[in-house]
């Protein structure tokens, strides 16, 4: 009969025995009874006596227990009974050793789960594109250009290329407009522009939301369809100050408008201009800039000149400002080398139409780029720690392997003697193994699941390197079953290797000397190699890892040490961003003074100042610095600039080293001032008294006197010292800017934000408080990256040390038990029980000795591409390589000492009859 | 009582299809009309007989059902079915074969070589 023809009916016959057994064994228990009833009834008729008739009839069946088995077998059933048989089993030999089962469970739990969420969110931080279809087909356009690139004003980040040359993807208005009726090469040419946070007034209540500006074609060249209304459409863009329309974001959609499909026809104010909405983006669709987050908010370009409201008049005009970014789809078959040599002859037309271009000026040139994960910010910034936390879950992962594979083998070691015995009592080899097999099979799946819960849930524990505490930010990793399963397949494959391995290699012994094998025989030194081989293995691990955590905690503790010059406890932070459009030149600061004086009078606020830069928050701001009448040496005399409030100085508590700080006399008429800090003093005036100078920040601008020095305080980083800067009254600034309050409170800053709140609404309900947070959560902020290193870096290291003392634990008890005998007749012939503690322990430290000494290699090899990760020390820092070396030396001796003391206590008498 | 044949490896499968395709039978009923159509002459080990039953059902050749038996007992009937049949003409056909060509063999004699 054809094998496969009668798949299906031994499929059913397989189902339906295995699901009904207990009826199965009941039919075939009386089908075999009804058969010896009518056989001996034969015999007797034949004219046996009724025992004997009964006897034969059962005999020539053989044994009942026999049949039903061979019956069972012709079922298929004999493969699954077996299975199940070996899995009980497996379950009492785990349950049996608890802890045997937890440290591996455990471990393996650990290097998948870590393993998993950091692959999760390293696939969403590098490898995730734009969720529209075709995103491989989307270039982004860039120009390149060196040192007199035309190119001086804009918005957007401006990248270094080898060779002094600047990389940038940020274009003109105008250029955009010209190369988008050039481009014959690619499908249209489409443009966006994150203009980050505007305030947004919905139901009355005012906000701060993402926005991001588009072109009509946008949706169209995206080939984005809105899950509800229409999308924005080149009718909208038309021409300047018209199309007043908006999308909104799913994530908006359903948490401020709790998915109602009302929403179309709402009517949003954005920096005090209605929008109405015409639609909601599909969920995954996050904008062409970022695949991480989408901006909440979608306007077309054409409301550019009223929602920013510019002084200087509309950037859509703007000839000289390039901000805005430009993609387009390459079809497939598209010579992308022709496209872009024809896009750069566009651009250096466009440019030449549109900028005055000098003598010594240079023209960039066009480079497409990959657009299909936007900007990729996330991709740029996060590379390198991501790429370090997934060398160090790698790490994790091999050595939780590492301990698997030895805890297998000590345990294969010790039930050498059980499978001897099976072998011996006529079990087939195959089925030993399967045993085994299913053993490994069963820790390697807890293992696994264990992981798998543990990987789901940290996966959300990390997105904290790209959020903070008062940003909560919508990036969510989604879990990927691939990671799950590729790091869950190769701890099973260990365990699977591990575990059988040394079965199959039991299995091969002869029954007879597997029997007579015991402690004295020589070949267990050869057998022990594997098993130290692994432990010399952890130990090396577990060095690199406890280097990598010395590193990232000393790290952090540097961070945290530093002095930022200032006071930053009870301060609250935020930030007002009056549109220009209500708030023109001097009504700004106006209103600034308003709210400043207001905020004074909240109960519990002791003082109030305000600065253009917030300090500790990776903002800074610079300006040229040119000395009146004083010819500098400097190529390009620049410094740091903060616009302060009157008290600034008083309250952030940097102390005035000469001369004197601001003071309300320092109004908008009167005479111009500035307090520079210590580090400018050393930069601009190293020999003479700076109070009383003056400088200039421009031709053009106004002269400004030196009134004072402050000690030098840290400006945007803990990382970096005190630039040179200079300070100067808001009050008497030339430039808009938006300003962030500090208000000093005498109780929990916290506690007074709603206050602060209501005092702003109260000026004008349409002004959110932006970024309310303390002082003190600002600096942890920017350290932020470095806690979360430190804190799994720490944890990664005490796992590993964990481990590495199991290990050695292990392999040291195991030759004791192995050498209980020897160490028996040592003790015997007149050994003291120090020297076999010591004949013990030596052999633990050699293991550490080795594992360390080739940890602390690796280590010296690797960790120097963590440098620019650290702070305060160096990657060969000769403290941190040797006291992790003596911790994890000190670690491997505790660890072998206490089944050396064992050994040294063990009883002559008792040992040479140990066996 | 002259010796009795063992049965050949492979061919007790056969045999039951061709028992239980004369009319539905129980095992034991299988057994005895095996050997009364082999005028006694082949032996089953009765061992082998409930295994094969239980394989050949598997494989769908033949199916069961609970019944009454001649001395009013419940017994298990074993029918052949539609694939039993197929399978039971083409082994047939197959040993037809196979035994015509071993005859041969052993019938030839030196001179027809």
């Amino acid at each position: 009969m054809n094998y496969f023809t009668s798949l299906p009916a031994r499929i059913k016959s397989w189902f339906r025995a295995a699901t009904s057994r207990s009826h199965l064994e009941s039919e075939m228990e009386a089908e075999l009874a009804f058969h010896i009833e009518s056989y001996t009834e034969d015999l007797i008729r034949r004219g046996l006596p009724p025992e004997e008739a009964g006897r034969r009839a059962r005999i020539e069946l053989g044994g009942i227990a026999v049949q039903k088995e061979e019956m069972r077998a012709s079922l298929g059933l004999r493969l699954w009974d077996d299975l199940r048989a070996d899995l009980r089993y497996a379950f009492r030999m785990l349950m049996k050793s608890p802890g045997f089962t937890a440290i591996a469970v455990g471990s393996l739990a650990m290097g998948i789960g870590a393993n998993t969420a950091i692959f999760t969110i390293a696939k969403q931080l590098l490898m995730e594109r734009l969720s529209v279809p075709h995103p491989e087909e989307l270039r982004l356009f860039t120009w390149v250009g060196g040192d007199k690139v035309v190119v001086h004003s804009g918005w957007g980040d401006w990248d270094n290329l080898p060779g002094g040359l600047t990389t940038c993807s940020s274009f003109s208005y105008p250029v955009y407009q010209q190369l988008r009726s050039q481009n014959h090469s690619l499908s249209d040419l489409f443009a966006f522009k994150d203009i980050s946070r505007v305030n947004a007034t919905i139901d009355g209540h005012a906000d701060v939301l993402q926005a991001e500006m588009v072109s009509g074609n946008y949706y169209q060249q995206l080939q984005v369809q809105p899950v509800l209304g229409r999308a924005i459409q080149p009718g909208d863009d038309a021409k300047p100050g018209s199309g007043a329309v908006a999308l909104i974001s799913y994530g908006l959609w359903q948490q401020r408008f709790g998915g109602s499909p009302s929403i179309i026809g709402k009517s949003i104010t954005v920096n005090t201009v209605p929008f109405t909405i015409i639609g909601v983006n599909p969920q995954p669709f996050t904008g062409a800039q970022a695949v991480q987050r989408s901006p909440d908010i979608f306007l077309p370009f054409s409301m550019e000149p009223l929602v920013l409201a510019r002084r200087k008049g509309s950037f859509l005009a703007d000839d000289d400002f390039w901000w805005m970014q430009i993609m387009a789809r390459v079809a497939p078959g598209t010579s992308e080398p022709v496209a872009q040599a024809a896009l750069d002859t566009a651009l250096n037309a466009a440019v030449r139409a549109t900028m005055t271009v000098g003598k010594d000026d240079e023209i960039p040139r066009l480079a497409l780029v990959d657009g299909s994960r936007g900007l990729n910010f996330a991709g740029k910034q996060f590379a390198q720690p991501v790429y370090v936390l997934i060398s160090l879950t790698g790490l994790v992962l091999l050595l939780a392997c590492a301990n698997i594979a030895n805890l297998l083998l000590a345990r294969s070691a010790a039930r050498q003697r059980e499978m001897c015995v099976r072998l011996a009592l006529g079990a087939d080899r195959n089925r030993i193994l399967r045993q085994v097999l299913v053993e490994s099979l069963l820790l390697s799946s807890l293992g696994g699941v264990a992981g798998l819960l543990l990987g789901y849930f940290a996966r959300n524990a990390i997105p904290h390197l790209l959020s903070n505490s008062w940003e909560p930010g919508p990036f969510v990793a989604r879990f990927d079953w691939r990671v799950f399963a590729f790091t869950a397949a190769i701890s099973i494959v260990t365990g699977l290797l591990f575990g059988v391995a040394p079965a199959w290699q039991a299995t091969r012994t002869q029954v007879n000397s597997g029997l007579k094998d015991n402690a004295l025989t020589a070949t267990h030194r050869r057998k022990g190699f594997a098993g130290k081989a692994i432990v010399a293995f952890q130990v090396a691990l577990s060095t690199l890892l406890v280097v990598g955590a010395f590193l990232f905690v000393r790290t952090l503790a540097n961070l945290q040490a530093v002095d930022p010059g200032f006071r930053p406890e009870r301060l609250l932070l935020f930030e007002i961003d009056p549109p220009e459009s209500r708030y023109p030149a001097q009504k700004d600061v106006a209103l600034y003074r308003q709210i400043e004086q207001k905020l004074a009078t909240i109960p519990g606020v002791t003082a109030v100042t305000l600065s253009s830069e917030p300090l500790i928050a990776n903002s800074m701001s610079n300006d040229h610095f040119l000395p009146v009448g004083q010819s500098v040496s400097i190529k390009k005399p620049t410094a740091f600039v903060n616009i302060v409030g009157s008290t600034f100085f008083e309250t952030m508590a940097i102390p005035i080293v000469a001369g004197r700080g601001f003071a309300e006399t320092d109004t908008e008429t009167s005479l111009r001032v500035a307090v520079v800090n210590q580090a400018l003093v050393r930069k601009y005036f190293p020999d003479t008294n700076p109070i009383g100078k003056t400088f200039t920040t421009g031709e053009k601008d106004p002269v400004v006197q030196i009134v004072g020095v402050s000690a030098d305080a840290k400006y945007d980083s803990l990382r970096r010292d005190a630039p040179p800067t200079f300070y100067e009254p808001y009050r008497q600034r030339i430039r808009p800017m938006d300003m962030t309050y500090e208000v000093q409170t005498r109780m929990k800053p916290e506690s007074i934000a709603a206050a602060a709140r209501a005092v702003v609404q109260s000026i004008d309900k349409d002004l959110p408080l932006i970024d309310v947070r303390t002082q003190v959560q600002q600096i942890d902020e920017t350290i932020q990256q470095e806690r979360i290193f430190a804190d799994l870096t720490a944890g990664f290291g005490i796992l590993a040390l964990t481990l590495a003392s199991i290990g050695i634990y292990g392999i040291t008890a195991y030759t004791v038990a192995q050498r209980t005998n020897e160490i028996g007749i040592r003790l015997a012939l007149g050994a003291q029980a120090r020297q076999i503690l010591t004949m013990v322990l030596r052999e633990a430290s050699w293991l550490a000795v080795i594992g360390v000494a080739v940890g602390l290699g690796a280590s010296l090899l690797l960790t120097r591409f963590l440098a620019s990760m650290l702070f305060g020390l160096k990657p060969n820092d000769p403290a941190t390589l040797i006291g992790s070396a003596a911790l994890l030396f000190a670690v491997a001796l505790l660890a072998g000492f206490i089944p050396a003391r064992r050994a040294s206590r063990v009883q002559p008498m008792q040992a040479l009859r140990h066996e | 009582m002259s010796k009795q044949l063992d049965i050949l490896q492979g061919t007790l499968d056969m045999l039951i299809l061709k028992a239980v395709s004369l009319g539905p039978l129980h095992g034991y009923g299988v057994l005895l009309r095996i050997q009364q159509i082999s005028g006694d002459q082949l032996e089953i080990q009765q061992g082998s007989l409930y295994p094969a039953l239980y394989r050949l059902e598997h494989q769908g050749a033949i199916a069961s059902e609970w019944g009454e038996s001649e001395n009013n007992r419940r017994a298990k009937y074993y029918r052949l079915t539609a694939t039993g049949r197929a399978q039971l003409r083409s082994e047939t056909e197959k040993w037809n074969r196979m035994s015509n060509v071993i005859a041969g063999i052993l019938k030839t004699s030196p001179g027809e070589v």
